[in-house]
């Protein structure tokens, strides 16, 4: 009986213990933690100066997220009249309810910066080259469900951060040509915000969007495994490449029918030979377990040190000076205050430009750009390789006009979104009320 | 025994059909939720309401929070603007100083008659219409805008 136990156990929880190699790859088959890890990694796939291990680091931030945020569910309300003091009670009534507000919080920050920080990693190793176009695709579109789960959980609070930033948010959708007006009344569920927006965005970000994530995530996940792992393997399969192997048709490669070929693993045999590889159980699994320690570790600490705001209950009537968006969303903000132009008598809103044209385009070039990158194959998978230097340029001063645009938003910028300089003092606001 | 491919068969014609009549069956589900999502009723105040007794408004400018609205006076001569910035939706404040309207949320300045002067507000604030009820209280029409040399004299 006892036994029986400890191997349901050891089933359960870590099967490992090789006595061959055979054992150690028979390990990632028959665990269910461990089934979806190839069975031997590239070891250039496991190093810490590489990946970064940002993507790693964003998926340990999911978790965190999804575990803290269950557990708010259960003391959310979402109702215009009671979700600003549910809050408040979490924050002070809540045996450590203001510590699992502050880490979900922090991580939701933190999930924003580190999947940027992927994507910028994968440009910069020119990781979306080939058949990684559609992983660079999936990541894409990951990026943007995490800042619309960030922005629909800005909302649920229902302060005065909270309604403002609602209200500028879908002021920007309202500025889409012809259907802006039919997207804004569809979004918050009428002319004005109010219970149904809040509903809304409480469905949004609990269910709809975290299921997106969840999808998107388990297709990213298996899309690395069939592009052969990390984009460093290509580098090295091209190095290495000697004898082919015939490849086996049932090894299949497909996404939606329209990805072709197979694994750089079925079709070469030098890349996960005893020098180049190790095995993944445990090798992978315990730098992953590394990560998620040291994520938690970090979440729980900016959350201990510097707890989640919560300001007034939401007022209707008086914006607050001045009124921000989210960091993520203030380079938005900065264009939307400045790019309204005008041509003759027509007059285009700052609220097209900066907040729909600008972003778009933007996503554009992050779709349409795999296809102008000219750059040879072997830098694939290779930091600042030289032959990119000129597109490498181009993307990072792309990166760092936001990064700029974001700094002079909260830091520089005042009531009535005037300039001000940190160390000058901001003008004190009469109020007529 | 070989199909000939070119021919259609009832086969493949019954198939079809079938396939069909799912797409058919989810796209009905589909345009039924999405219809859901567009209320029918709106739970909202009127876009015409009342905003207090007439003759009870002081000279020169009264600003409503809950409906975003100053009202001017000058003697028997009213005029309704609203508060909401044209640009994305927050409340312009009135400065004295200036006799005119800012925007916190991104600095657009209008004129006293609510013409957008700078900042990236592309329309001025619209004017509203007014009337008076029977029991003396003066009412706002958000639905008809009018022009900025409109007067409601009582």
């Amino acid at each position: 009986m006892k036994a029986k136990i400890l191997r349901l156990w050891e089933k359960m929880t870590w099967s490992w213990s090789p006595r061959s190699d055979r054992e150690a790859s028979e390990s990632v088959v028959k665990n269910f933690w461990l089934h979806w890890f190839p069975s031997r990694i590239y070891r250039g796939s496991l190093s810490w100066g590489y990946s970064l291990w940002l993507g790693t680091f964003s998926a340990c931030l999911f978790i965190i997220l999804a575990l803290t945020g269950i557990l708010l569910l259960f003391f959310y309300v979402p109702s215009v009249q009671n979700a600003y003091w549910s809050i408040k009670d979490l924050e002070n009534v809540v045996a450590f309810g203001w510590l699992l507000r502050s880490q979900h919080r922090w991580a939701a920050h933190l999930m924003v910066g580190a999947a940027f920080l992927h994507l910028v990693r994968v440009f910069l190793t020119a990781a979306y080259r080939g058949q990684r176009v559609w992983n660079w695709y999936i990541g894409i579109a990951l990026f943007i469900a995490t800042l619309f789960l960030s922005f629909s959980g800005y909302l649920l609070p229902w302060d005065q951060l909270a309604y403002w930033a609602l209200t500028i948010g879908t002021g920007i959708a309202n500025a889409f040509p012809l259907i802006g007006k039919s997207i804004r009344f569809l979004l918050i569920g009428g002319n004005t915000i109010g219970q149904s927006s809040l509903l809304r965005f409480f469905g949004l970000h609990n269910f709809f969007l975290p299921a997106v994530l969840l999808f998107l995530f388990a297709l990213h996940m298996w899309r690395i495994r069939k592009d052969g792992g990390l984009a460093c393997v290509d580098h090295l399969v091209l190095k290495t490449k000697s004898t082919d192997i015939t490849v086996n048709p049932t090894k299949t490669y497909s996404l939606l029918g329209i990805a072709e070929g197979t694994t750089i693993q079925v079709s070469t045999t030098e890349v996960l030979d005893e020098k180049n590889s190790v095995h993944a159980s445990p090798h992978l699994a315990r730098r992953i377990a590394v990560v998620l320690l040291l994520t938690t570790i970090l979440t729980l600490f900016l959350a201990l040190l510097f707890p989640a705001p919560l300001e007034e209950p939401a007022n209707p009537s008086i914006t607050p000076i001045p009124a921000k968006a989210p960091w993520y969303f203030l380079w938005l903000q900065e264009l939307i205050a400045t790019t309204t132009i005008k041509i003759g008598k027509i007059t285009v809103s700052g609220g097209l430009i900066g907040g729909i044209l600008v972003p778009g385009f933007l996503i554009l070039l992050a779709l349409i750009w795999p296809f102008l990158d000219k750059s040879p194959q072997e830098c694939i998978g290779v930091w600042f390789h030289k032959s990119r230097k000129r597109q490498n340029v181009v993307f990072l001063l792309l990166c760092g006009a936001v990064i700029v645009l974001i700094i002079i938003g909260v830091y520089l910028r005042g009531p009535y979104w005037n300039f001000y300089w940190p160390w000058q003092n901001w003008p004190t606001i009469p109020t007529l009320y | 025994m070989k199909q000939d491919q070119t021919k259609l068969t009832r086969r493949f014609f019954l198939g079809l059909l079938g396939k069909l009549s799912i797409l058919a069956a989810l796209l009905a589900e589909a345009v039924g939720a999405i219809k859901a999502f567009i209320p029918q009723v709106l739970y909202e105040p009127s876009l015409k309401f009342k905003v207090g007794k007439a003759d009870e408004f002081p000279e020169g400018l009264t600003f409503l929070p809950e409906s975003k609205l100053y009202i001017f006076r000058d003697g028997n001569d009213f005029h309704a603007i609203s508060a909401v910035c044209t640009h994305l939706f927050c409340v312009v404040d009135w400065k004295p100083d200036r006799q005119g309207f800012s925007c916190s949320c991104h600095g657009s300045v209008f004129s006293k008659e609510g013409i957008n002067l700078s900042g990236p507000a592309p329309k001025p604030l619209p004017w509203f219409a007014l009337s008076l009820a029977s029991d003396g209280h003066l009412v706002v029409d958000s639905q008809k805008p009018v022009g900025r040399d409109y007067k409601f004299s009582i």
